[in-house]
């Protein structure tokens, strides 16, 4: 039972990790505080539904197809929307401003369309829904796969990230963006590219998420919320606090579900955020005073 | 090689640089001295494009403009800047600062051989590659910041007082890396507060005040001059 409970919940903290992973890019790199992220998400989860309902076809395809399209729809959001906002904010914290405001109207464009198209209704799908044996334990191997996959594309762009002359130049742009360009980034195009790539990201989130999750069009939100209480519990803009925080997340949840209250999640979603608060105001692995 | 004329900064209703023309030749080292506020500062973000050099400006490399376009660009063309208070990445290593320094695409044939010359120029990073920047003494992060400038190859080197903050010894050790700089071919324009080390080393100066330049000359005349010495040399003697 404990390890069962202890299986889902990594699962569940791996796509919170995903998620976070990905609003780091778009708040520490873009300078984006992008409130309609998690309706992406699910955009990505009806996509995957659709794939598998309308098309029969297999939902780990539309890892392959949904997040370059995400990709691109999120570079266009930068570019048409956001750029100009760039461009005119005199400083940081009005680009902040700005941003949630506009990204915000953006929340109930996307949100807008899904309810068009699919209504409010509840959806999922049954995929690989079989019980696996594991160390004693049962665990659906959707589930395990959707914990693998999350696990080899967050390796990916962390290795990505601190790897490559590419990647420690994205993270340069988040430590200093004047400096970045004094070794000839293209900072407007490195954000872009953060920005498109944190769209990626969640995206594929919402693609592993449908595969055992019921959701509906509503529910971005809260993935959001989840997302911003990760990436500020763990640390603004780093990636391992991130990943550290996603999984105590997801823990907590299934545990406070399965052995307290399934009622009582939310609040021991937010104790926990609190708690780390109080005792660490700059996030897990954060450092003071940046 | 670098040759500004008619370059002027402004910060709303504040003119801090006004028509300033310089030039640096191949394989020089000019240093332009200045008080506080005297608008050194703003002169070579104003090179580097971190700055609109005024509508005027003519700012060339090589015969090549520059005035007008993106930092970044500017850095592509051969012409790097050490800002103000050196503008490394604190977060990063040593090694992924120097990494950095090379992203500009003309510095990416001769990249293992401009590594081993900063390398080889301040030995203090070959110890500490894997340092994270931030956490080392101030001299040890000017040696990034210049080392990181010199991997992207540049024609031009700036530095926005480099001394500051630095001891004496570590201050005698940055001017003889000026020097090594210079015999690798890089030219060197600066600007410092250290008119006496500055003056030693340079091949010529500019001197400016409120924005103007009033006062160029051969480093040694200048270091010799009477009224440079009252302005720019009185504080640095009695210390």
């Amino acid at each position: 039972m404990l390890l069962e409970v202890t299986l889902s919940g990594v699962t569940l903290g791996g796509m919170y990790a995903l998620v976070a992973m990905g609003l780091t890019l778009q708040y520490g790199v873009a300078r984006i505080m992008n409130l309609s992220y998690g309706e992406l998400l699910i955009a990505a989860a009806f996509a995957a539904f659709w794939f598998y309902s309308g098309l029969a076809l297999n939902p780990l395809l539309g890892l392959i197809v949904v997040p370059p399209l995400a990709f691109a729809a999120s570079y266009a959001i930068y570019r048409y929307l956001l750029q100009p906002l760039v461009r005119r904010a005199k400083s940081r914290d009005q680009l902040e401003v700005d941003s949630i405001l506009a990204t915000f109207g953006l929340l109930f464009v996307i949100q807008g369309v899904m309810l068009a198209l699919f209504g409010g209704a509840y959806y999922s799908y049954s995929f690989l829904s079989v019980p696996l044996q594991f160390a004693g334990a049962t665990v659906a191997a959707n589930r395990l796969l959707a914990l693998v996959l999350a696990v080899v594309i967050g390796l990916g762009l962390y290795l990505g990230l601190t790897r490559t002359r590419l990647g420690t130049a994205v993270r340069a742009v988040a430590v200093d963006p004047v400096a970045a360009q004094l070794v000839a980034i293209d900072v407007r195009t490195a954000s872009a590219l953060a920005f498109a790539l944190g769209g990626a990201l969640v995206a594929a989130a919402g693609v592993l998420v449908s595969m055992f999750l019921t959701f509906n069009a509503n529910l971005g939100v809260v993935f959001t919320l989840k997302a911003l209480i990760v990436v500020i519990m763990g640390g603004v803009g780093n990636l391992l606090g991130a990943l550290i925080a996603g999984l105590i997340l997801g823990l907590t949840e299934n545990y406070v579900a399965t052995f307290i209250d399934p009622g009582l999640t939310l609040a021991a979603t937010y104790a926990i955020f609190l708690l780390v608060l109080l005792v660490r105001p700059q996030g897990l692995l954060g450092r003071a005073n940046r | 090689m670098l040759e500004v004329a008619g370059l002027s900064v402004q910060y709303g209703q504040h003119r801090a640089v006004d028509g300033v023309a310089l030039t640096v030749a191949v394989g020089e080292i000019v240093v332009i001295l200045g008080a506080n506020g005297s608008g050194k500062s703003s002169l070579l973000k104003a090179v580097a494009g971190l700055q609109p050099p005024g509508v005027q400006a003519r700012v060339t490399l090589a015969g090549r403009q520059l005035a007008g376009l993106p930092a970044h660009a500017i850095v592509e063309a051969g012409l790097a800047l050490v800002p103000e208070g050196r503008g490394i990445f604190g977060e990063l290593t040593v090694r992924e600062n120097l990494l950095l320094g090379a992203f500009a695409r003309r510095a990416r044939a001769d990249e293992a051989r401009n590594r081993e010359r900063v390398l080889a120029l301040f030995p203090r990073l070959a110890e500490r590659l894997e340092q994270t920047a931030r956490t080392m003494s101030g001299g040890e992060q000017q040696m990034v910041a210049i080392g990181r400038a010199l991997m992207s190859a540049p024609e031009v080197l700036l530095l926005d007082e480099p001394s500051l903050g630095l001891s004496p010894l570590l201050c005698g050790e940055l001017f003889r890396a000026l020097g090594q700089i210079r015999g690798d071919g890089i030219s060197v324009l600066l600007v410092e507060q250290n008119a006496r080390r500055s003056l030693a080393v340079a091949d010529r100066g500019y001197l400016i005040e409120n924005g103007h330049i009033v006062g160029t000359g051969r480093a040694q005349d200048l270091a010799s001059d009477p009224a440079v010495q009252r302005a720019y040399l009185g504080g640095a003697r009695r210390a």
